[in-house]
């Protein structure tokens, strides 16, 4: 028998069964946030009556969907409405796979897992297409057609974006990129145009505001989620926020150093203390950038679909194209 | 109990209603329901029962051509102001056609004042037009005291004037908040609150209500103004710069704001006095027309002010229109207690109005247009005929003629940029 394949399957159900435990807390945290800090920056007490200062609001709001009724409309299509949000919840709960927590705290370090973070959070367009679709109702198309350009749109300079700091770091591997990054410096310095690419390029790709032209509450209802009650509408809540999570620890990992401290990683901290250190800096700095993304909520209005496309086409892919031209002939230059 | 034969197949419980319709149709003489791809298939889409178009219009609306749809938005839709709704015929996210249907907020205000006594007139005016409350009971006021041949004592005329224009301010100030809100910025409408809650704390402890304030009365006013009044006003006055300023830091110079609003939904002045648009939306296309100034009424013969107009006559100008008419609001209030005078705010006139037989129009300048009122007396103790002009009745005319060729989302903005209240139109 072979017990190191044995382990491996064990360690891999194990990692996996975390990670999608570790989706409902971080749901909930991220809700929980949206409701305070929106509620403080609009100058708004927000909810405070669930626990101390109003802290369980979003527990509630989870049992609360769990206890609803779930309905389907008449003319919808019941199988593909119900696989839509399972779709979209998956391809954000598989892409937690590669998140480098910490040293040693990465579910599978896939020597591709760049390639396959792309590939499996792409899917979740196809979740909300079906959505769209399999509800009969005018504004779910519109949000699902929405969704399907907007996200197949933005994940070419998305993807392009990294590429720089893949070719500078000469690795697909998360851990090895963070390894690049602890010798050479954060890539933040290597590739700013690539991470501010990135950074609106995720915005977008998550359907976060200004670009959340996918739900777009005063023009579409709710877009592809207007038909959906209870716990379906609960998953597709969950797994926009599980995305913004995603995307800000993938922001973190590739351009801010993923677990590393500001600092030299003390090299003395290593096994269990090292990962801990590690989850530390890598949520603290995770969770300032989704604090940025409720902050750019509350503060921006939402840009127009064609405006939206005209930047991905126009501005974002043709930069990207450039940043990746010029690293890739510093790199053959310098030989970095 | 008819037995049901095995070999039967179950039918489909949509079929079945489908061949009951069509029992129920033969059964009254109708001709067969039209299946969906015909001629006025749109009737189908947005739930209009199956009957020939009644107008051209109709006819033009809701035939669909190819890859066509008609999407409704409102009367239930989180961001149509109030109950509008607005049948959207749209191409993809291109808008090919608009027809705005009304009437979800009918009361019948105008009948219901026939009914009333002149006095009573002025309280069922406040719900119309529920943001600028002060202004519906202005006209009508006017004009019965017109009729009457009453003139309200000077201060009373000064109080009119500063609560008209304390509630130009902050119906202004909501459009702010509006608009953005309709394109997604959520902030601004809750700063725009702040502000309306301490103007409506101030109306209130004027007149002892929130919203529908019911403080005009026929030869004057209901109260004098009191210490609270005052000191409120003194407080509030010091803040309201600042509170306009903050608000307008989120929105005037983003860049996404601009981007949605500039050159879009143009109206110019031409079509804008042809489709009879009248106040700001009139004024950011650049037609200098202000009842305040063109007919002056109350007092502002005796204070110092501009038109202000806009070039542009897009979105972006309506917004900078308003913020503009706030600031000036602001100055006429300055103005206003500068030279408010004592005495009285109360005319002498009966308990009960029989004015002689007449007619009597007003028009006042509302913080959506010009907003009069004709009323007829016949020697009764009500309003034989009483009429309302609400501009943004009128104004909602111009949405069908900005929107086809735009976006999906440039219709709520748009509309938005009209500020429109559905109390006021559907009266």
């Amino acid at each position: 028998m072979d017990w190191e394949l044995l382990l491996g399957i064990g360690r891999f159900l194990l990692a996996t069964t975390l990670l999608l435990v570790l989706t409902i807390p971080t749901a909930f945290i991220i809700i929980q946030m949206e409701l305070k800090v929106i509620a403080s920056m609009n100058l708004r007490l927000g909810p405070n009556r669930v626990g101390p200062g109003g802290m369980f609001q979003s527990t509630i709001h989870g049992f609360k969907v769990l206890a609803k009724e779930d309905t389907i409309p008449d003319q919808a299509d019941p199988p593909t409405f119900t696989l839509a949000p399972w779709m979209v919840y998956m391809a954000a709960a598989m892409s937690m796979l590669v998140i480098p927590f910490a040293p040693g705290a990465i579910a599978a370090d896939f020597n591709i897992g760049v390639v396959y973070f792309f590939a499996v959070l792409g899917l979740s367009v196809v979740g909300l297409l079906v959505a769209g679709w399999a509800s009969y109702n005018k504004y779910s198309l519109l949000g699902g057609l929405r969704s399907a350009a907007q996200m197949v749109s933005y994940e070419i300079p998305l993807t392009l974006s990294i590429v720089g700091a893949v070719v500078l770091a000469g690795t697909l591997s998360f851990s090895e990129i963070i390894e690049w990054q602890r010798q050479h410096g954060w890539l933040l310095i290597w590739q700013p145009i690539g991470l501010g690419i990135f950074y609106i390029s995720s915005l977008a790709e998550v359907n976060r505001t200004p670009f959340d032209m996918v739900e777009a509450d005063s023009e579409l209802v709710a877009g592809p989620f207007t038909e959906y009650s209870g716990m379906r509408f609960g998953f597709f809540f969950f797994a926009e926020y599980v995305a913004l999570f995603i995307m800000s620890g993938i922001l973190v990992s590739l351009f801010f150093g993923g677990w590393l401290a500001p600092w030299p990683f003390p090299a003395q901290l290593g096994g269990f203390a090292g990962t801990l250190y590690g989850i530390f800096w890598f949520f603290l700095k995770t969770y300032i950038f989704v604090f940025i993304a409720v902050w750019l909520r509350a503060t921006l209005p939402r840009v127009r679909v064609d405006q939206l496309m005209g930047m991905a086409w126009k501005v974002l892919l043709p930069l990207a194209l450039v940043n990746l031209f010029v690293t890739a002939i510093a790199v053959v230059v310098f030989e970095l | 109990m008819t037995k049901i034969d095995p070999e039967t197949r179950i039918p489909d419980p949509i079929e079945l209603d489908r061949l009951e319709e069509a029992r129920l149709r033969g059964a009254a003489g109708l001709v067969p329901a039209r299946a969906t791809g015909g001629e006025y298939a749109g009737f189908d889409q947005v739930g209009i029962p199956d009957r020939p178009p009644q107008t051209d219009r109709e006819r033009e609306v809701y035939s669909l051509e190819e890859g066509e749809m008609l999407v409704n938005m409102g009367p239930q839709h989180p961001s149509t102001h109030g109950v509008m709704r607005l049948v959207v015929k749209v191409r993809g996210e291109i808008v090919v056609d608009v027809d705005p249907v009304l009437g979800y907020l009918h009361r019948g205000i105008e009948k219901l004042c026939e009914n009333a006594t002149y006095t009573t007139v002025l309280t069922y005016v406040d719900p119309m037009d529920y943001l600028s409350t002060m202004h519906n009971e202005h006209a009508p006021a006017i004009a019965f005291e017109k009729l009457y041949g009453v003139e309200p004592p000077k201060r009373a005329e000064y109080i009119r004037a500063l609560v008209v224009e304390l509630n130009r301010i902050f119906s202004h100030g909501l459009m702010m908040g509006f608009l953005a809100l309709d394109m997604g910025g959520i902030t601004p409408i809750l700063y725009a609150f702040i502000n309306r809650d301490e103007i409506v704390d101030l109306l209130s402890s004027i007149s002892g209500q929130r919203m529908l304030f019911n403080f005009f009365r026929v030869g004057g006013v209901n109260f004098d103004t009191n210490d609270e009044f005052l000191s409120r006003l003194g407080t509030w006055r010091g803040n309201v710069l600042k509170n306009i300023e903050m608000n307008e830091r989120m929105i005037t110079d983003n860049e996404i704001f601009r981007a949605r609003t500039m050159n879009m939904g143009t109206l110019t002045g031409r079509d804008a006095i042809a489709l009879g648009v009248t106040g700001p939306n009139l004024r950011a296309s650049g037609v200098p027309f202000d009842v305040r100034k063109a007919h002056p009424y109350s007092i502002y013969n005796e204070l110092e002010f501009d038109v202000i107009t806009q070039e542009a006559g897009d979105s972006y100008a309506r917004y900078l229109q308003r913020i503009a008419e706030i600031k000036q609001s602001i100055h006429l209030i300055d103005q206003i207690i500068d030279k408010m005078p004592h005495g009285p705010v109360q005319a002498q006139v009966p308990g009960i109005i029989r004015p002689r037989p007449g007619r009597a129009y007003a028009a006042i300048e509302s913080p959506r247009g010009l907003y009069s009122v004709y009323s007829i007396s016949d020697g009764g103790p009500n309003p034989y005929r009483f009429r309302m002009r609400d501009p943004s009745f009128i104004s909602l005319q111009a949405i069908p003629k900005l929107m086809p060729g735009r976006l999906v989302a440039d219709t709520m903005a748009v509309m938005a940029s009209f500020d429109p209240v559905m109390g006021g139109v559907d009266k």
